[in-house]
């Protein structure tokens, strides 16, 4: 987990929005090999979409070639209704730029089947090739695109019936009138989040500080459903100081001190090359150049050893593969959406070499089988 | 540039980008898409989402205001052409009217009311079949478009009659002498030629006639009238909306006979409070007077020129047919007077001047002073949502102003360009 502290949020943002223009053009995508890119609405994520609007214009980023899927979407109101998060990422996004429609994803919640629609939607991601930064925003109450407090943190996209709170927390958007804020939404699942192979979070404000300070000191909690994050090989929060009011200051200064010290050497967030270039996704291109320099504090600089042939030895994740086959029986509500079958990230229990009697010294007598299996085991000592 | 008619490769879109557009009381930065291929503005996010479309061109307005084409609703003639004429042979009515059209669309004004003064039932025969609607072409390049003839008079006030000839009034006694007096195709059909009638409330048996004449979608104006406030209010009831050029050729206020100017205060229950057309031309009205009528019922007020053929010319004496008779006109820089008198006999101010003026009298910010041109006459007119208006569905009929401010710092607003459904027709230095 990596958390950058900006003093307000406008640095906050800024930070974020470079971050991703950055990724994108190191991607360098081509309309073969898209930067696939998850988005979130909310007024989080409003001031990184202001910036990367005049990067756009100022000639410095495209998005020709980006693919966007956003988090969620009301059910029930129409898709041009003025809060529904199609004319939002229209207003504040979209209309600004240069990303063509057909690259755009947002789940229809006026779909006729609506449990179609969500898997569908999980099969464009894949067929996308998995979503290679997931922009997200945090709730009040932690919650990650809409996954309420109580969300399975196995959760796909799907259905899902909005908290009280944040009903009332939207009226104001709906003349203050309970009865007319959308009780029900589409979202993306934890567990789709948790499968981008990078998540950046924008975390502003006094009002979260207590949401952060769950996801981030304490445990994985499906009452923190963004807590869900340190489960993720790269996950990276950016808040300004107001939201990091509830954390400890041991915690403000280490990941203070992180930045630091990793600015010195030369890098920020580390993410492998693959997964900075186009060559993970599709791996129909020759890995891209530019190596990584990193300037040593002695001002030596120097290559990373690290080839496109060694990165498959690589111990980084590049693809994060769900949990479930590790947390969750098979038979479990999760199971039953269409998943492509994946090996899990941990090795099977058997494989492991490791026995206590291998490490008594002297102790060979010993490495017989321990099992009490009567009359084998006895007869071999 | 090929017409409506012909499509064109791609999908005929338009962005207007990095413009202020006039909505509501406000101008907001926002862009607006427009399609030459419906004449239409588009709704973006639609086009977008439902069409996967994107814009094949985008004009950079560089901050400047984007607002609906203009609404003239007084309009008796311009550039020496006055709707008011009679030919031997009238084709030559119709190449001077298009010839008044392309010329009409580069002061911003995208469609208007053509207006016949009081005349002899002859005239109103041969002239209101070529003043009808004339936007159902869509055609971009035919210039500014009739939303039909507002005829003022010839049902007016002996007492009130302005330059308008004595002898042409007439006061109705049945609805057939209406339709004998205009002739009975232009008060009928759907929509019937004339859009707009001015007349007198207070000539006998006229206020009987006027439900009959609302439901053939003809709007009522009160003008060149001495109408009492009572009598004014009973015309309100029978359906009248309007009130014709406001302060001129009408009662002043009195404080116990407020006339017509006390609807403005009060309408009778269950009639909202009528439209008011104010020549802001510098000439017809004292500045002070145009704040009062604004500040009384500003969501009322339409700004009109009044102008006459004269408009656009130099100066000098010009024939004007009144009637029976034969007047000539002496413009005199932008004030016409009747021949011989001390009347003002209309304006030859263009509706932008008239703005201007507005804007700098009325204490109104920018976006309400173009609502007066725009939103305010469609309203009146029932095209609400088709003209005056930058919401999705309306005509891409559109004008972009530069703000400059003059030598004393007072801001003005200049026509720069002018789109006439979905195509730009005219560009301020282009030929």
């Amino acid at each position: 987990m990596r958390l950058i502290i900006r003093d307000g949020e406008d640095s906050a943002s800024l930070y974020v929005a470079n971050y991703i223009v950055e990724r994108i053009k190191y991607f360098a995508p081509t309309p073969e090999n898209p930067f696939v890119l998850g988005l979130p609405t909310g007024s989080s994520p409003l001031g990184v979409y202001r910036i990367l609007v005049d990067r756009y214009k100022t000639g410095e980023i495209s998005f020709e070639n980006v693919v966007t899927f956003n988090m969620d979407e009301y059910i029930g109101i129409p898709r041009d209704h003025p809060q529904s998060y199609h004319t939002f990422m229209w207003q504040s996004f979209f209309s600004h730029v240069n990303i063509h429609p057909r690259n755009v994803h947002i789940l229809d919640g006026n779909a006729p089947n609506l449990e179609a629609e969500c898997i569908r939607y999980e099969a464009q991601i894949k067929a996308a090739g998995g979503i290679d930064l997931f922009l997200a925003g945090i709730g009040e109450d932690g919650h990650i695109a809409f996954n309420e407090p109580g969300s399975s943190l196995a959760s796909r996209t799907r259905v899902k019936t909005l908290a009280y709170d944040t009903v009332l927390a939207n009226s104001r958007f709906f003349d203050n009138d309970v009865s007319q804020v959308p009780k029900m939404a589409l979202t993306v699942g934890v567990q789709t989040v948790l499968e981008a192979r990078e998540v950046v979070v924008v975390v502003l404000g006094a009002r979260k500080a207590p949401a952060l300070q769950h996801c981030i000191e304490e445990g994985v909690s499906h009452m923190w459903t963004l807590s869900s994050l340190q489960l993720h090989p790269h996950p990276l929060i950016v808040c300004d100081e107001d939201a990091t009011l509830e954390l400890k200051v041991k915690t403000v200064k280490y990941f203070k001190s992180i930045e630091r010290v990793a600015l010195t050497q030369g890098f920020e967030q580390i993410l492998p090359t693959t997964l900075r270039t186009s060559t993970s996704t599709a791996l129909k291109k020759p890995p891209l150049p530019p190596p990584t320099i990193i300037t040593l504090p002695n001002g030596d600089t120097s290559t990373p050893p690290e080839s496109a042939s060694e990165s498959e030895d690589s111990p980084a994740i590049f693809a994060p593969q769900p949990v479930k086959s590790r947390l969750l029986r098979a038979s479990s509500p999760a199971a039953e959406y269409p998943l492509r079958v994946s090996r899990s990230a941990s090795p099977e229990l058997d494989l492991i070499p490791d026995r206590m009697a291998e490490r008594i010294i002297g102790g060979e007598a010993l490495r017989g089988r321990l099992t009490p299996t009567p009359g084998t085991s006895r007869t071999g000592v | 540039m090929g017409s409506a008619k012909q499509p064109q490769p791609g999908n005929g879109i338009t962005k207007l980008t990095n413009c202020r557009l006039l909505r509501g009381d406000d101008l907001v930065f926002d862009d607006l898409w427009i399609s030459s291929h419906t004449g239409k503005i588009l709704c973006s996010q639609a086009a977008f989402y439902d069409g996967f479309a994107l814009p094949d061109r985008t004009i950079d307005l560089r901050g400047r205001i984007l607002s609906p084409g203009f609404i003239d609703c007084q309009l008796n003639g311009a550039f020496g052409f006055n709707f008011s004429t009679m030919f031997p042979n009238m084709s030559q009515y119709d190449t001077n009217l298009c010839d008044l059209n392309q010329k009409l669309v580069q002061t911003g004004v995208t469609s208007y009311l053509p207006t016949v003064t009081s005349q002899a039932p002859e005239l109103y025969h041969a002239v209101l079949p070529h003043l009808g609607p004339s936007g159902a072409t869509r055609d971009p390049h035919s210039g500014s478009e009739s939303l039909g003839a507002h005829c003022e008079g010839p049902f007016l006030s002996p007492a009130r009659n302005g330059v308008h000839n004595v002898s042409s009034l007439r006061s109705p006694s049945t609805l057939k002498g209406i339709d004998d007096t205009y002739g009975p195709s232009n008060t009928t059909g759907s929509p019937p030629p004339i859009k707009l009638i001015t007349l007198a409330p207070e000539l006998p048996r006229i206020l009987p006639l006027l439900p009959a004449l609302r439901s053939r979608s003809i709007l009522l104006s009160l003008g060149h009238t001495n109408a009492t406030y009572e009598t004014a209010s009973l015309a309100l009831i029978s359906g009248a909306t309007m009130i014709t050029h406001l302060f001129n050729a009408m009662a002043p206020l009195h404080h116990r006979n407020p006339g017509l100017l006390g609807l403005l205060g009060c309408s009778p229950p269950g009639t909202p409070r009528p439209y008011f057309g104010l020549i802001a031309d510098g000439i017809h009205l004292h500045p002070a007077t145009i704040k009062i009528a604004w500040n009384a019922h500003p969501s009322g007020c339409i700004l009109v020129t009044d102008a006459m053929h004269m408009a656009g010319l130099d100066d000098g004496v010009y024939p004007w047919t009144n009637g029976a008779s034969d007047d000539h006109i002496v413009k005199q820089g932008a004030v016409l007077r009747l021949q011989g008198s001390d009347t003002i006999a209309g304006s030859s101010s263009m509706l932008i001047d008239c703005v201007n003026y507005f804007l700098r009298w009325s204490g109104a910010t920018v976006a309400q002073a173009l609502a007066t041109v725009t939103s305010t006459p469609a309203r009146m007119l029932e095209v609400e949502g088709v003209k005056g208006t930058l919401e999705e569905g309306g005509d891409a009929d559109l004008v972009v102003l530069e703000e400059v401010k003059d030598e004393d710092g007072v801001v003005e607003l200049r026509v720069d360009e002018v789109w006439k459904f979905g195509e730009r027709v005219f560009e301020r230095g282009k030929a």
